[in-house]
C-alpha cells in the first residue's frame, strides 16, 4: 500500500492538437485504468457531464471519450472568485490489447465515467498445465 | 460586474462566453478567501445571485453520503473523501485521479444567512446556496408624494 497522500487540486489540461470546430475548450479528464486478467477498467472523471452527454467510441483500435457540459447551470450568475474553468471532455486512447467490442459497457456515475473493456477469448492469459514427462 | 446572460438558442457559443466569464475572475485577488486558498481541494467557482453566495465545485466519485458541509459565521467547510473504484487489479496503466480524505474552509466576505443554506450534489457538482440574511437584502423604498 502507497501512503494516502495529501488531496491536492491540479490545473486542467486543454487538449492539444486537434482543434474542434465547434467554440469552446476541450480539457482532458483525469484517468485511472487498471488491467484485470479478463478485461481493462477505466475510470475518467468527467464532473457536470451527465449520463445523456457522454459518449464512448472504440473504432480501429482507438477508445474515444467525449463528455459534454450544459452552460445553463450557470444562468443569471456572476462570478466573483474562480478557480477553474468549465468545458467539455475530450480524450483518446490507442488500446493495445484484444478487446471484444461488442460486450465493452459504460456507466456514468457522480461525474465518472466507467468503461469495462472486456479482453477477446484468445486474448486472456492461460495457465499452462505442466506435466511431469 | 456583468451579470451572465444567455442567449436560449445557441448554446454553443454560451460555453465559450461563460469561459470567457469565468476566466475574468480566475483567481481574483480582490477576493480574500482565508485560510485554504488555490490548490487546495476541492476546487471551487465563487458566484453572486440576487438571493446570496453560490458556491459551486467540482468534485466527481463522491459518495454523497460521505460529504459534510458546515458553516459558522461568514466560514463554510467542506469535508469529504474520495475512494478508489477499483479492487484486485493486476495491473495499472493510468493512476492520474486524486484521492484521499479532503477538508476545505472557505471565508465569505459577507452576512450569510446559513440556516438557510442548501447544498445539491449532482453529476460530481457540488452546489451550495447560501441566502444573504434579511437585513442585507435589496429593498424596493417606496417614495411618497409630500402632501
Amino acid at each position: 500500500m502507497m501512503p494516502e497522500q495529501e488531496i491536492v487540486t491540479k490545473e486542467k489540461q486543454q487538449v492539444q492538437g486537434t482543434e474542434s470546430t465547434r467554440p469552446g475548450r476541450y480539457y482532458v479528464p483525469d484517468v485511472d485504468i487498471c488491467e484485470y486478467p479478463d478485461k481493462l477498467m477505466l475510470w475518467a472523471d468527467m464532473p457536470g457531464v451527465s449520463e445523456k452527454n457522454v459518449e464512448v467510441m472504440l473504432k480501429d483500435s482507438t477508445l474515444t471519450l467525449t463528455g459534454t457540459v450544459s452552460p445553463e447551470t450557470y444562468n443569471n450568475l456572476s462570478p466573483v472568485y474562480t478557480e477553474y474553468n468549465v468545458g467539455n471532455y475530450f480524450r483518446q486512447f490507442a488500446l493495445n490489447e484484444d478487446i471484444d467490442e461488442s460486450r465493452i459497457q459504460a456507466r456514468m456515475r457522480n461525474g465518472v465515467l466507467e468503461v469495462e473493456l472486456p479482453k477477446r477469448e484468445h486474448a486472456k492469459p492461460r495457465k499452462i498445465e505442466v506435466r511431469t514427462a | 460586474m456583468a451579470l451572465i446572460r444567455f442567449d436560449a438558442f445557441d448554446p454553443l457559443s454560451n460555453l465559450l462566453a461563460l469561459q470567457q466569464e469565468l476566466e475574468r475572475f480566475i483567481r481574483n485577488p480582490a477576493f480574500n478567501l482565508g485560510p485554504s486558498g488555490y490548490g487546495a481541494y476541492p476546487p471551487i467557482n465563487i458566484f453572486e445571485d440576487r438571493e446570496g453566495t453560490v458556491i459551486i465545485s467540482e468534485i466527481p466519485g463522491l459518495d454523497p453520503s460521505k460529504l459534510e458541509i458546515s458553516g459558522a459565521g461568514r466560514t463554510v467547510t467542506i469535508h469529504g473523501e474520495r475512494k478508489r473504484e477499483e479492487v484486485n487489479a493486476t495491473g495499472y496503466h493510468r493512476r492520474e485521479r486524486p484521492f484521499g480524505e479532503f477538508s476545505r474552509s472557505i471565508q465569505l466576505p459577507n452576512d450569510l444567512d446559513m440556516a438557510q443554506a442548501t447544498a445539491k450534489y449532482e453529476n460530481g457538482v457540488l452546489t451550495l446556496k447560501i441566502p444573504k440574511v434579511e437585513a442585507a437584502r435589496p429593498r424596493q423604498i417606496t417614495v411618497n408624494a409630500a402632501s
